[in-house]
């Protein structure tokens, strides 16, 4: 059965059950493997994605409900952004270690900070939980997340 | 990517002795002879780099990248005295080769090992530049020098590429011998350069073994018997045949397997299975079983003596008041991100392997294993003729911390592709990477110790009972006790055991650091303090002195509760301050100090990252939930009864750095070992009971 995805901005037919998770069309079909499996339940974030801008386990997601709504994978995200201060904070503080979740990570940070601008403490927290990192790199994560903050405000046009 | 090609180099072929042992200058390097280069190829000196015409370094690394920084660390070691310009550099993963001896990634030794070798390797390459330039010039090569992938001379002023020497450079004899630089004439190690592997790792592009995508490729996924040893009996095979995408399903001894058209169908068919075990030899095995096992092997065997200071046999044993207790710290589990997966591709007689692997070397032996018990051709082709035909490619690893050391799921994908053309991914879902483990054990000590009338400790006595135990972290005592006796209880168990992120240290290290705290306290001493007077180890005891003096330690605060560790081991030194802080009426762990000597470092912000690394991973085990054995199964399942450490329950961390010109120690795995009994400590200074081991409770 046909599924039409709008995927990082681009309109493209599937043919799976319906039923299937998002990351596994991602993965499998698409072969965007950025979108990472760690849990499958919907407990680790790795697999995150943006549905119309709203932050979604892929691995939960069936293929017949992401369908209508775009979607944006770490592919998507890095391609449109690549000079996002998120991107270049996590670049110069050197975030990743073994690198497996910081697609999930990442994705997780945009969304917080398309929503939340200046995010406090307890906002990035409460974002930024929902993602596991077995490395540990978490005190990078939110020193490149106060970072990409500091650096968004000030290139933003004195008034 | 370009591959490595062994059969076209003039490679010195190291053996696994001679990488482990350090090289002398002039005795190793000599058998090669550059003569007979052809003048087309790239500049090829040794093993380990390769220059083009265009004056492009590649550097080879043999180690698997899992996060630790080895694309980084080892190639600034090259460069360093190749004096290249680090913008003109690549990095390229080394094939499976001789030359560089057994590759396998564990230990915290990737530096250890390549510490010598590498450097020597980029100097020798650095002499052969000198000396072309020297010559093409037609004066003295110690009149010339090298900066920047050029070589210039001194007198004159002259200069010349490494493109323009390459052909010149590959046409030289190779030197007897290489002078290495001196710690104040580096100018790459030592500094935070920034990673070789993370731009793939930030914009998705990175390719770990998961996201292997091959033409064709099949999915595949396996069930293995819930309990230790048990082997399938029967199974709905023709079931779940029958399911959407499945295109077949069989056993294998350990489980079975269905492979399918993607991965998500071969879930589905693996959840469709219904399989008949027999169940192993300990069907009933639980955690009491395993204590009971341990406390009787403490009770009925002194085990082997690891560690023994005073003779007690000529000596009486000083009187005073005696201290006793008892510790378990039970199993834990690697919990990689990327679930163990491997894809294979077998054509003909070639055998394609893409594994995130830390041993490439042990997965090509899994993998003739395999091939051999497939019988024909492969049973009877001798172990050359297998490791010709084998092909192993280490993709980036999602996670490693000893886990993929081991290669149980290199087999599996070898003897599932062999009944395909098409390459076949092998995916463990999460609930059966989590039960099929190869667990950090489960352990017992019973420490007992005598004060003197001062409160310092006169007798040290720890013995320790341990699934498949060892005594590393175990055999030294730091302090200065007259009377001590370590021993060792080593006990089998059907419960696969294996490395995991600092091994054993983590439980030694535990008991030893957390009973000295209760043996201070009990005699009214410092815990802190009476280190200092008792250490005997001098850089243990300055990145003690370091982290208190950071920590605050002389500045008592009634709302902080502070508690300190040490450890040495893979060859570096460690001390961790854990700060308690009550917020909400609950106590929580708001801040871990942690200095670390591990001599000279080579890249501090990736030794920094390694150390925040070990304090989160330190506090998964020692706050989170453990693995438990019921009915001689895995009780966990997934990160819900699994948890690990998540974002907002991590501590701020610093991270000091001791300077040093000492030979490089480890750096992936000694900061864990400290955090559990600082940890303990704090607590035992919070409330004055921390409990009988891990996990830490209050």
């Amino acid at each position: 059965m046909t599924t039409t995805l709008n995927i990082n901005g681009a309109s493209i037919s599937v043919d799976v059950d319906p039923q299937t998770p998002l990351l596994w069309v991602l993965r499998d079909t698409l072969g965007l493997t950025g979108s990472k499996y760690s849990c499958g339940i919907g407990m680790c974030g790795s697999c995150r994605v943006l549905l119309d801008q709203r932050v979604v386990s892929a691995c939960r997601l069936r293929t017949a409900d992401a369908a209508g709504h775009a979607i944006l994978t770490i592919e998507g995200l890095s391609a449109s952004a690549a000079n996002h201060p998120l991107l270049q904070a996590w670049e110069s503080l050197q975030v990743p270690q073994c690198g497996y979740c910081q697609s999930g990570q990442i994705i997780t940070a945009y969304a917080l900070l398309q929503v939340h601008p200046h995010p406090t403490d307890q906002q990035i927290d409460e974002a930024m939980s929902g993602v596991l990192c077995r490395c540990g790199s978490y005190p990078r994560i939110k020193a490149a997340i106060q970072q990409a903050v500091s650096s968004a405000s000030r290139q933003e046009p004195v008034k | 990517m370009k591959r490595f090609r062994p059969d076209r180099r003039r490679f010195l072929k190291l053996s696994a002795a001679s990488l482990g042992s350090g090289l002398t200058l002039g005795i190793c390097w000599s058998g090669l002879n550059a003569a007979a280069t052809n003048a087309t190829e790239d500049f090829q000196p040794n093993a380990w780099l390769s220059i083009d015409k265009q004056g492009l370094a590649t550097l080879y690394v043999a180690e698997s990248e899992m996060g630790q920084g080895v694309y980084t660390a080892l190639p600034m070691l090259i460069a360093e005295e190749l004096e290249a310009d680090w913008r003109l550099i690549r990095v390229e993963h080394a094939s499976l080769d001789p030359s560089y001896g057994f590759q396998g990634t564990g230990g915290s030794r990737s530096v250890r090992k390549a510490w010598k070798i590498l450097r020597e390797a980029g100097a020798i390459a650095r002499h052969l530049l000198i000396s072309a330039a020297a010559q093409q010039w037609g004066v003295e090569r110690d009149t010339c020098f090298a900066r920047m992938s050029r070589v210039i001379h001194r007198t004159s002023g002259r200069s010349l590429s490494y493109a323009e020497l390459v052909e010149r450079a590959s046409q030289l004899p190779l030197p007897d011998s290489v002078a290495l630089k001196q710690a104040d004439e580096y100018t790459l190690i030592g500094n935070p350069l920034p990673r070789m592997d993370l731009a793939g790792k930030i914009d998705g592009s990175a390719v770990f073994g998961i996201d292997v995508r091959r033409p064709g490729q099949l999915y595949a996924s396996i069930r293995q018997s819930p309990v230790f040893g048990g082997r399938v009996k029967s199974f709905n095979a023709q079931a779940v045949k029958e399911l959407p995408g499945v295109v077949d399903c069989f056993a294998l001894e350990e489980g079975v397997v269905v492979v399918a058209r993607s991965t998500w169908q071969a879930f589905q068919a693996r959840e469709a299975l219904r399989i008949d075990w027999s169940e192993g030899t300990q069907p009933g095995l639980d955690n009491a079983q395993v204590l009971k096992q341990l406390s009787t092997a403490l009770e009925s065997s002194a085990g082997k003596t690891i560690l023994q200071r005073g003779d007690p046999s000529t000596e009486p044993e000083p009187q005073g008041r005696r201290i006793e207790r008892d510790y378990s710290l039970p199993f834990q589990a690697h919990m990689t991100p990327e679930p163990m997966n491997c894809t294979v591709q077998i054509e003909g007689q070639q055998v394609r392997i893409w594994a995130p692997t830390q041993s490439p070397t042990s997965a090509r032996s899994s993998a003739i294993e395999a091939l051999r018990s497939l019988g024909g051709d492969w049973a009877l082709a001798s172990d050359d003729a297998l490791q010709q035909r084998i092909e192993i490619n280490t993709t980036l690893l999602g996670g490693g911390f000893g886990r993929r050391i081991l290669q149980d799921y290199v087999t599996q994908g070898v003897k599932i592709a062999a009944r395909f053309k098409q390459p076949v991914q092998l995916v463990w879902p999460r609930d059966e990477d989590l039960q099929h483990d190869y667990y950090h054990p489960f352990t017992l000590h019973k420490m007992s110790g005598v004060l003197d009338e001062q409160g310092l400790p006169r007798v040290w006595r720890h013995r320790i009972a341990g699934l498949k135990a060892d005594h590393y972290g175990a055999d030294e005592l730091p302090y200065d006790i007259p009377q001590v006796k370590v021993e060792l209880n080593r006990l089998d168990t059907p419960v696969p055991i294996g490395p995991w992120r600092s091994v054993t240290h983590h439980y030694h290290a535990f008991a030893i650091e957390h009973f000295f705290d209760e043996l201070a306290r009990a005699g009214g001493q410092d815990p802190l303090q009476l280190r200092l007077k008792l250490l005997t180890q001098p850089r243990l005891r300055q990145v003690l002195e370091i982290a208190a003096e950071s920590a605050g330690w002389d500045h008592p605060d009634k709302h902080r509760q502070l508690g300190c560790a040490v450890h040495s081991g893979f060859g570096s030194h460690v001390a961790e301050i854990v700060e308690l802080r009550a917020s909400d009426r609950q106590l929580r762990v708001a801040k871990v100090t942690c200095v670390v000597d591990c001599g000279q470092v080579i890249n501090p912000d990736t030794l920094k990252a390694q150390m925040e690394g070990s304090i989160v991973f330190g506090l998964s085990a020692a706050l989170k939930s453990p693995i438990t054995l019921d009915r001689g199964r895995v009780t966990q399942s997934n990160f819900h009864d699994y948890p690990i450490l998540r974002f907002h329950e991590t501590p701020d961390i610093e991270v000091i750095i001791v300077p040093s010109t000492q030979d490089p120690g480890g750096a992936g795995e000694p900061g864990v070992p400290p955090l559990a009994p600082a940890l303990a400590n704090a607590l035992l200074a919070a409330q004055g009971t921390a409990g009988g081991g891990l996990p830490v409770v209050w």
